[in-house]
Parts: C-alpha cells; structure tokens; sequence
C-alpha cells in the first residue's frame, strides 16, 4: 500500500510500524517534499490480514522464528482482542447482528430446501443415482450393435460415468471393423488397438512387453508419440531404438 | 477551494517502490521454501477427493514401506484441521524442536521423520486461529496457507529420498491441489480412492483439477478392496465400483488395492503400529511402494528394458 501527497505529487516514505493496541497497527508515513506525516491505523481485519501474509511491514529487523506465524495466530483462549474483533466485525460488516446467525439466514434461501439433509444423500441425488447407488437409467446410451450377456454384464459392471465412454469406444472399435455383435473378444480388442491408429510390428511389440505392466501403457503413448513425430504410421525396432537414446540424453 | 487533482497523472510521473517490503518478503519466503526442500530427492502427495478413504493410512503406510527398503523418508501431515499422522505412528504428544535453524521434526518408526500440525495442538483441542475466521473464510484461507507454507519453509528435513505429503480432503477449486502447487519439483501425486462409485466420482474430478494444475498424478491406490473377515477369513467386496476402469478411463495405473484389514487399523488407531513386513496387508504397500519407485524412474525403466 502506498501514499500519495496531493499537495506535493509525491509518494509518501513509510516510516515505521508501531502496535498502538491489541490486534491494531499504526503505521507512519512521511511525505519527502513537505515533510507531512500521517499515521494509517488499521482494524482487526486487516491486522489479521497483514499477519495471514506472513510478513513484517518495513522488513524484518530480526530472522523469523520457525513457525512464527502458526504459533503466534493459534488462538490458546479467547482474548480481549478477539472479542474486540468480534464486535467490531459485527457493527461493520453485520449490522450488529452476530455472524453466525446472519450466515444461517443467508444461507437459507427462502423457497428452497435448507440442505440440512445428508450430504451423502444430496451427492447421489446429484449424480442422478438412486439410493441403492444405482444410476436412475442404466447409464447406457442407446445402441445399433447387439451386445453379447457376457460383454453386457462386463459393460454393466463398470461405474455409470465410465459406462457411456467405453461403450463409445467398443462401438467405435466394432463399426470400424464391420462387427454387427459386440461379444467379450470384440472388447479386449477393442482395448488392445492403439488409439492412435498406429500399428505395432511383433517384434516391437515384443519389446513392450518387457516393461512393467503398470507403466507399460505410458511407455506405448511414448513410443506412439515419437512415432507420429516422425510421420510414421508403424511402429519398428528402430522407432524404440530412437525414443531409447531420447531418454538416455535425459539420464 | 482545493485544486482537483488527477491521481492517474500524478501515478503516471512516479515510480513504485516497495518500500514497506512486503512483495520482497514474499519473494523471500517462497525462496526460504525451495532451500528448505533442496535435500528431498523425490516430494510426493497423497491425495483423494474424498474424505474417509484411508488416505492418512496409506500414506503413513508408503512412508515405512520406503524406509523399510532402507530410504530415508520424511512425512508431512497438513491435514490441518484432522491431523492424525503422529498418532498413527505413536507419536502424538511431542513437538518439533524450535531452533535457529529451524524446526526439527521427531522421529517415528523406522526413522521416519514427521512433521503435523498435531504438534502445535494439545489433546482433543481443534485448530482455533486468533482472528475473525468465523466471519470470513477467507482470512481462514489465508491463514491456512500460510501455515502450510511454514510447514514447507521451516521444517529442517535434511537429506531425504523421499518426503510424501499427506494432503488435506477436497476436490477441485479447493486446497489440496493448490498445497501440492506450493512444494517446488513435486515427482508427483498418489490418488487414494474406493472402489465405491460415488468416491470414483470425487476423485475423478480431483485428478482433472491436479492435472489442470500441472501435477503429475502418477498413479492411484484403491484402498478398502475388500474385507476379510477376523472370524471365518472369508473375503468379500466391501464396494461394487471399478477402478480399475477409472484408471483406464483416467490413463492412470493402478498401483495397488489394499483390502481393510482391521488388525493392521487397530495397531495404527493405538499408535502402535504393525511393522512386520510379512503381514500380507504391508507386503501389498511394500508392492506399491516398489512401482511408485518404478515410475519415479520411468526413464532408466525405459532406457534399460525398452
């Protein structure tokens, strides 16, 4: 925060900080030309504020104790400043009512329901589930392929908001390929093509395999990636030969 | 009659300085937290978007899971308002040790150091801040922060291989993922979930926020699998929910499951945890701890084995 002197179109120097009471700060300033001095005193709120900084108005004279701020802000039991505080707050920011009671009206919106039901109620509410934690429709959309029991049960399993994706994918995967039925075989495949487009050699996809399963799609978008880079539709021995040196120059 | 003066004029013609040297203090102090943190190899946050999943378990579980492989390991608790990290490890009731140099955390099993804000709070006290924090949130906000950045700034860690973070609950707009933006060359986030589909859900959106912050989320834990139980061992499914799907869908691997083992709570619940590295339960954290160890050297993986 700075000062201007008006008469003197100047900034006016910070001077010096003093603590003229509980939670308060005066702080002086001097204006250069005309030698005019004034003294800003802040409220408890922005006392707090300055503090909440983590910082000394003017610089530090001294290195800061570890963890001076946490062990001088936590409150051992009510003060006079706090209470001071409190009532200051209440006068000017809520009318004189005190804070708790204006949020409870606040938060009250008239014409709807207070939300003082479970949260856990209201967030299966909000996804759409029922209360048995099922979706309110079967999460699926609607479809042209005929779904095997097998890949419909595996499909129902997954959780409703992967559910649309996947089936997207599958059905994606299946028209691509001129399947009619999507059966659990048309799944797996559906997993294993790359989502690039890109086509593996064995002997490549040998070499993937030699990764850790875990990590072992990361390292196939890697791989994919270098490829696509260097406008190549296959990927070779010599494509992870490459994306092998780029790693170890990062080594 | 004053003459009326024209302030943006009068701006114009001077130059600024910050003589009250507040944005040097500020500068100052993310610096203290980058010289502070200089001797951990690799910082790592726990996180979920949902409270309740086991997520202080698991990270004080990965924690002894590194030192047993003989690392030097360090455990931050800044779950605020719920530390519970030096309970869990026996250590609730001491204190960091202020010094001039800084603060210096206890040590806990397998020289595990921990730092929490349990330290600052005495028994079954909550965290109460001077201040007007029942009026506004944000000085709540404010002040929360910046106690987190005195966590970072002024624990003496020393040399460590790994510091894990155990990050308070929320989702998106909310503090965990800012907390991680704080800690300077994070290796990455570990997500903590159920199978349940509604905490899949939370946390789902909790990787979208970190990614959007530019966290690295490496990969997720399913914690609470499924639950043996202690008088005829059968094993069932606690949840219905997937997450090996969420992780596909998340472009994540799944680390590990953890089912929920009573035994292995109750010893954490009395401090007096289970360090026995054959119990199956920590066999499957040593697992996790392993493949986290994998990721962190993704590159030598690939260089060696590609």
């Amino acid at each position: 925060m700075k000062f201007v002197c008006l008469n003197c179109e100047t900034y006016m120097n910070f001077e010096k900080v003093e603590k003229p009471g509980e939670d308060t700060l005066g702080v002086f300033f001097g204006c250069p030309s005309c030698n005019a001095k004034f003294s800003m005193v802040t409220n408890p709120g922005e006392t707090q504020m300055v503090s909440s900084l983590g910082v000394k108005l003017g610089g530090r004279t001294v290195a800061a104790e570890p963890f001076e701020m946490t062990r001088g802000t936590l409150k051992d039991e009510a003060t006079t400043g706090a209470a001071q505080m409190t009532a200051y707050l209440n006068e000017k920011v809520q009318g004189g009512q005190p804070a708790a009671a204006v949020t409870a009206v606040t938060t009250a919106t008239p014409g709807e329901k207070s939300g003082s039901g479970c949260p856990f109620s209201a967030m299966v509410a909000e996804m759409g589930l029922t209360s048995g934690g099922r979706p309110g429709n079967d999460g699926a959309a609607t479809t042209e392929f005929a779904w095997s029991a097998d890949a419909k049960e595996k499909l129902d399993r997954l959780p409703s908001f992967v559910k649309p994706m996947v089936q997207s994918s599958v059905e994606a995967f299946a028209r691509k390929q001129g399947y009619q039925t999507i059966t659990l075989q048309v799944m797996d495949d559906s997993k294993s093509e790359s989502s690039n487009g890109m086509t593996w050699t064995p002997e490549a996809q040998k070499r993937l395999e030699n990764i850790p399963d875990f990590i072992r799609p990361m390292a196939r978008k890697e791989v994919e990636r270098a490829a696509k880079e260097r406008g190549m539709a296959t990927i070779t021995a010599q494509v992870m030969d490459d994306v092998k040196d780029k790693f170890m120059k990062f080594m | 009659m004053a003459v009326e003066k024209n302030l943006k004029a009068i701006l114009g013609k001077l130059k600024y300085s910050d003589d009250a040297k507040v944005l040097a203090q500020i500068s100052e102090n993310t610096k203290q937290v980058h010289a502070r943190m200089a001797g951990i190899k690799h910082k790592l946050v726990v996180m979920s978007g949902k409270g309740g999943v086991g997520k202080s378990m698991t990270t004080v579980n990965l924690a002894l899971a590194f030192a047993r492989q003989g690392a030097k390991v360090g455990l931050l608790d800044v779950d605020l308002n719920g530390p519970c990290v030096p309970r869990m490890l026996g250590l609730h009731g001491q204190s960091l040790t202020m010094g001039p140099g800084g603060a210096i955390p206890p040590v806990g099993p397998l020289g595990v150091k921990v730092a929490s804000m349990d330290f600052f709070l005495e028994d079954a006290s909550p965290v109460r801040w001077k201040g007007p924090m029942d009026v506004s949130p944000v000085w709540l906000g404010l002040m929360e922060m910046n106690v987190i950045r005195e966590f970072l700034a002024d624990v003496v860690w020393g040399e460590l291989d790994y510091l894990l973070v155990d990050l308070p609950p929320g989702a998106a707009a909310d503090k965990p993922p800012v907390i991680a933006g704080f800690i300077p060359d994070l290796a990455g986030a570990i997500v903590v979930t159920t199978p349940s589909e509604v905490a899949s859900d939370v946390v789902q959106k909790s990787v979208t926020y970190a990614r959007d912050m530019g966290i690295k989320v490496l990969g997720m834990v399913e914690n609470m699998s499924e639950y043996r139980c202690p008088s005829c061992g059968e094993v069932n499914e606690l949840f219905e929910g997937n997450t090996e799907a969420l992780c596909e869908m998340l472009d994540l691997p799944l680390l590990g499951r953890i089912p929920f083992d009573r035994k292995l709570a109750r010893t954490f619940d009395k401090g007096e945890p289970l360090l026995d590295e054959t119990y199956p339960t920590i066999q499957r954290y040593q697992e996790i701890a392993g493949r986290i160890k994998t990721l962190l050297d993704y590159k030598k993986v690939l260089t060696d084995k590609l």
